[in-house]
């Protein structure tokens, strides 16, 4: 147990999950991370965020031993292309599963603390759930759905002091975008406003801020994408 | 906050009171100097600037040559000018064929007028180091639209427009633009609210709060937190974007 307000980020290991861990940490929290592929990080445990039991068992372990949520990030995805004529059905089932699903049973799980401590809840989606994607149909249902969702989720708890908000990163120089990615190329970051990608610690950045200091936000999103989709 | 604006110069417009205080407030704890702007010369200005370690500026920003005269003013007796906050408001409501054509100008050319001008107006000291930080206080009815406040409304959706496309015209040059757009905040003007409605502050504190999802209206700190996040020059990827403060009243749409 722990003196300190206690952060659950779900694919804290690597991308955009690390960065926010640094940043919580940072803030004071201490934070204990569920992870498809952990590493040798303490506080955090081996779980596939779409098996509800799964993540039901870890939350609680993790709740035993570093005490009661007051922040949820749920970061834990993966992104892949193909045509939509492509897209078998187990790829479109992972797919929601992992992302749409993930969130469900992260929320489901950690709810309770989130309402005793009026904590609050921030999910990782997309600029794809905002502006739509190209050969990945798949993954931007899966982000546009997690955007409703917390809309949803938002006002469903609002009488409780929990917050539900949203950032949806553009292409993030993250792991999950591939080193022959046409995200990379230079052609495609010239049409990007700022011209690069948006780095881990930026959307970090806006997750703290959501997660901190914007009381008086509930259902909403940031968008922190380098100008991708304005 | 995490935010370090040590050796940066701010400008807040409207600062003499309500929201614009808070602002200058928030982001002179991150360090910044900060130049408190208003229409007039005040005691609360002067206390303000006092208060906070900046200085004065006052000026009336619906007037292009006032504010290319306040830019050179704080730049030139700071130095530089890293920040605008544009925060400075001017509404009047009324129905659409009831309202006087100057004075649905004047809140068109005070809102969506003043922030063109200032933004031209800073530019210049901004490309001169490198980078800048501009945010521009819409409102939640810029999004929404409201019923009898057809000049504010258009007036605050052209700010938003305006942020999004001079996000896209300078993001290349480091100087960021975005918005933000504040519900129901507890600031004087609910107290032009009330005396409107003819009932007590506590009343229309009541009545708003009824219609937002956190059951409360907020504060005027609430939203210079948002105008801290989008000052931080450790953040340059949230571009031309529109950061709601209402309590969940809109859930997003911007």
């Amino acid at each position: 147990m722990t003196d300190q307000p206690v952060a659950l980020v779900t694919g804290g290991a690597s991308g955009i999950g690390a960065a926010v861990v640094e940043a919580l940490t940072a803030r004071g929290y201490t934070v204990g991370c569920l992870d498809l592929n952990p590493g040798p990080a303490e506080n955090t445990w081996a779980v596939d965020v779409s098996d509800a039991d799964a993540v039901a068992r870890a939350v609680g372990q993790l709740q035993d031993r570093l005490g009661p949520v007051s922040a949820v990030v749920t970061s834990a995805g993966y992104y892949e292309m193909a045509p939509v004529s492509d897209i078998s059905e187990d790829a479109w089932r992972r797919m929601l599963r992992v992302h749409l699903g993930g969130l469900v049973n992260v929320a489901r799980a950690t709810l309770p603390d989130l309402i005793a401590t009026r904590g609050s809840l921030v999910a990782v989606a997309s600029e794809l759930a905002v502006g739509g994607g190209d050969e990945d149909a798949h993954y931007a249902a899966a982000k546009g759905a997690i955007l409703g969702l917390v809309r949803s989720l938002a006002v469903e708890v609002a009488d409780t002091g929990v917050r539900v908000n949203c950032v949806a990163p553009g292409p993030t120089d993250t792991p999950l975008l591939a080193p022959d990615s046409p995200w990379r190329a230079p052609e495609y970051l010239q049409t990007l406003p700022l011209r690069r990608l948006t780095a881990p610690s930026e959307v970090a950045r806006c997750v703290e801020y959501l997660v901190c200091d914007a009381t008086f936000s509930t259902g909403d999103v940031v968008n922190v994408n380098s100008g991708a989709v304005i | 906050m995490s935010t370090d604006l040590r050796g940066r110069v701010a400008l807040v417009t409207g600062a003499a009171r309500g929201m614009g205080a808070a602002h200058a407030r928030r982001l002179a704890a991150a360090g910044a100097t900060v130049a408190v702007n208003d229409r007039e010369d005040s005691e609360a200005l002067s206390a303000l600037a006092t208060e906070i370690g900046g200085m004065t500026a006052p000026g009336d920003v619906s007037d292009p040559k006032s504010c290319r005269a306040l830019a050179t003013h704080v730049a030139a007796t700071t130095g530089r000018l890293d920040v605008l906050v544009a925060n400075h408001a001017y509404m009047t409501m009324a129905p659409l064929l009831e309202h006087a054509d100057d004075d649905w100008w004047k809140v068109v050319d005070t809102n969506l007028g003043g922030t063109f001008y200032l933004v031209q107006s800073v530019l210049p000291h901004m490309r001169r180091t490198g980078a800048g930080r501009i945010v521009v206080i819409a409102s939640e009815w810029g999004v929404t639209g409201w019923p009898e406040a057809t000049a504010y409304a258009a007036a605050k959706s052209g700010l938003i427009s305006l942020v999004k496309t001079l996000g896209r015209e300078l993001a290349r040059e480091h100087i960021i633009v975005n918005a933000v757009a504040p519900g129901v905040i507890d600031t004087p003007q609910l107290q032009v609210d009330a005396d409107a409605a003819g009932v007590g502050l506590d009343d229309i504190h009541r009545r708003y709060a009824e219609a937002i999802p956190l059951g409360r209206i907020g504060s005027a700190d609430e939203v210079a937190v948002a105008v801290e996040l989008l000052s931080d020059f450790d953040l340059e990827a949230v571009v031309g974007q529109v950061i709601s403060c209402n309590g969940g009243s809109t859930r997003t749409r911007a």
